[in-house]
């Protein structure tokens, strides 16, 4: 039963998957600190902070780094077990499989701290190696930490149009934006699809047939993107496109923004200085 | 000497040059005139529409609007192109098409934005348009979001916010509750009034008597059958059941079961 229903599970998993990552603005939308500020403002000061970030070689000015970005998504109006569920998720992929062969003797060298055996093979852990993962470990969710916080408190399309504060190419911004835009279009097509092939043939379908059905959409949804395409081509000729996009853009400096910025900079010179002492 | 804005002299057009789409198609269009376009599932409207709006062009035949011969050429002209979509606006059948935009606000200030409005007029006519339309709540929303309904009043405040002199319609109407459609006749009824050229194509007989003057009626064959004005080509019945454009209806009245043609005219005498 539960073979049965792989396709129905996949497909399932991945379209909420699609809906709560891409489309979620429910934390964009709540009234908080980091919701209140220009987006232009807000990501150019998370950019600091990343920086800062790979800059620091100290473990806990790095800790103290995490902690403000947990305290910035307190205050706004961010659940934590949540958050650091979003965060945490990734560090396996992005850290954990480089971080752990540096704890032992044999990438980093030094004061041995704890050794044993596996299979014959003596493996030793030193102090170096258990800081030096510590450190980029800390590094690695601090970063994350700032990018996940950002793309969660502002509105995936205000992040696009944020790009073209960074000189991103118009048409570049234009096609992140269509391509988000339209994404949530197929999503509703593969569903209804499913709907449809669920209510003529039921949830039971053979391995090899729900192989085929699968491959048979992928191809129909690819002919439907093309024609699409050449459709709203039309659409954005028939309003005067020419080739280079013309957009306004609405963001507005405020007062709140300028202070913002002013405790960024205590921030980072205050980082930046105890970086420079602990090193003396 | 008649003052046409669109003028069709033996137009043929088809896809990939072996799926015919239109044969034969002579019109004119006046400024100022209510023009419906009807007829049965791929008879060519939409094709005719695109057309009309500088999409696609003739394979043979001739089409000029505004005096002038259009061909694909003409368009790599930007003095031309600007001036032409300034003139002529036109809204999509499929609203997810013209609605490419992440937000509403942004789809509809895309158009006179890309035509050189200024930046406080656009915003004015934003503004304006979400007022006439009752879609004011909607501006920051994603149109994915939205109900076709919305998405079809979006789609003509983009076009309208270009504010040209002819307004292209395909199939306006189709698919909307009667609340929305009866919106969307009234507004389209006033911007006639104000002076705007509507060249719309629908399926609706029951609003084409108030969208137009004049039909043209497409069959089959992908050519106009028939064309001239909307009060005495509605009255032809036979004409109109031979075109698949109205069909018999049979239902009961109390105990009686009748049959007679169903066109829904009848709401408007």
């Amino acid at each position: 039963m539960q073979r049965n229903n792989f396709i129905e599970r996949s497909l399932a998993g991945a379209l909420s998957f699609l809906r709560e990552s891409i489309f979620a603005d429910e934390y964009a939308l709540k009234k908080g600190l980091l919701q209140s500020l220009d987006s232009r403002v807000k990501a150019a000061t998370f950019l600091v902070f990343i920086i800062q970030a790979l800059l620091i070689k100290q473990a806990v000015l790095l800790f103290c780094l995490y902690a403000f970005c947990l305290l910035l998504a307190r205050l706004s109006n961010i659940r934590l077990g949540f958050f650091l569920q979003r965060t945490w998720i990734f560090m396996p992929l992005f850290s954990l499989f480089i971080a752990l062969p540096a704890l032992f003797s044999i990438f980093t060298p030094g004061e041995a701290l704890l050794s044993f055996k596996i299979a014959g093979i003596q493996l030793i852990i030193t102090r170096q190696g258990l800081g030096g993962a510590f450190l980029f470990i800390m590094r690695v969710i601090t970063c994350v930490s700032f990018v996940v916080l950002l793309s969660i408190t502002t509105r995936h399309f205000t992040l696009l149009k944020v790009l073209r504060t960074f000189k991103v190419p118009q048409v570049f911004v234009m096609t992140a934006g269509m391509s988000y835009r339209y994404i949530y279009l197929f999503v509703g097509i593969i569903e209804n699809t499913y709907l449809a092939l669920k209510s003529r043939i039921g949830t039971r379908i053979h391995r090899r047939k729900g192989q085929h059905l699968v491959a048979w959409n992928i191809a129909y949804l690819w002919q439907r993107s093309y024609h699409l395409n050449e459709d709203v081509y039309k659409a954005m000729l028939s309003r005067g496109y020419s080739g280079e996009p013309v957009v306004a853009d609405d963001f507005k400096i405020k007062a709140r923004d300028l202070l913002w910025i002013c405790v960024v900079f205590m921030v980072f010179i205050s980082v930046l200085y105890l970086n420079y002492r602990m090193k003396i | 000497m008649d003052n046409f804005i669109f003028e069709l002299k033996d137009v043929y057009f088809s896809y990939l040059g072996k799926y015919p789409a239109l044969c034969g198609l002579d019109i004119g269009i006046k400024a100022g005139e209510k023009v419906a376009v009807i007829g049965a599932n791929g008879s060519g409207k939409s094709t005719l529409l695109h057309m009309l709006d500088g999409l696609i062009f003739p394979d043979k035949g001739t089409i000029k609007a505004f005096g002038e011969e259009l061909k694909e050429g003409l368009f790599n002209e930007e003095s031309f192109t600007r001036s032409f979509r300034k003139k002529v606006g036109l809204v999509f059948q499929n609203s997810d098409i013209q609605l490419f935009c992440p937000t509403v606000k942004e789809d509809i200030t895309f158009g006179p934005l890309q035509l050189g409005v200024g930046r406080e007029e656009v915003e004015k006519r934003l503004l304006s348009l979400a007022d006439i339309l009752g879609i004011a709540g909607l501006l920051d929303r994603s149109p994915h979001q939205l109900s076709i309904g919305e998405k079809r009043k979006v789609a003509i405040a983009s076009t309208l916010a270009i504010d040209p002199e002819v307004i292209i319609l395909d199939e306006p109407t189709a698919g909307l509750d009667p609340l929305t459609s009866r919106h969307i006749i009234d507004f389209l009824i006033e911007a006639n009034l104000s002076g705007k050229t509507i060249i719309t194509s629908t399926q609706d007989l029951h609003i084409v008597e108030e969208i137009a003057d004049k039909i043209y009626v497409f069959n089959a064959e992908k050519k106009i059958i028939k064309s001239g004005l909307a009060s005495e080509i509605l009255l032809d019945t036979e004409f109109l059941r031979e075109n698949n454009l109205i069909h018999i209806h049979r239902h009961k009245h109390r105990d009686t079961i009748h049959t007679h043609p169903h066109h829904h005219l009848d709401h408007h005498q």
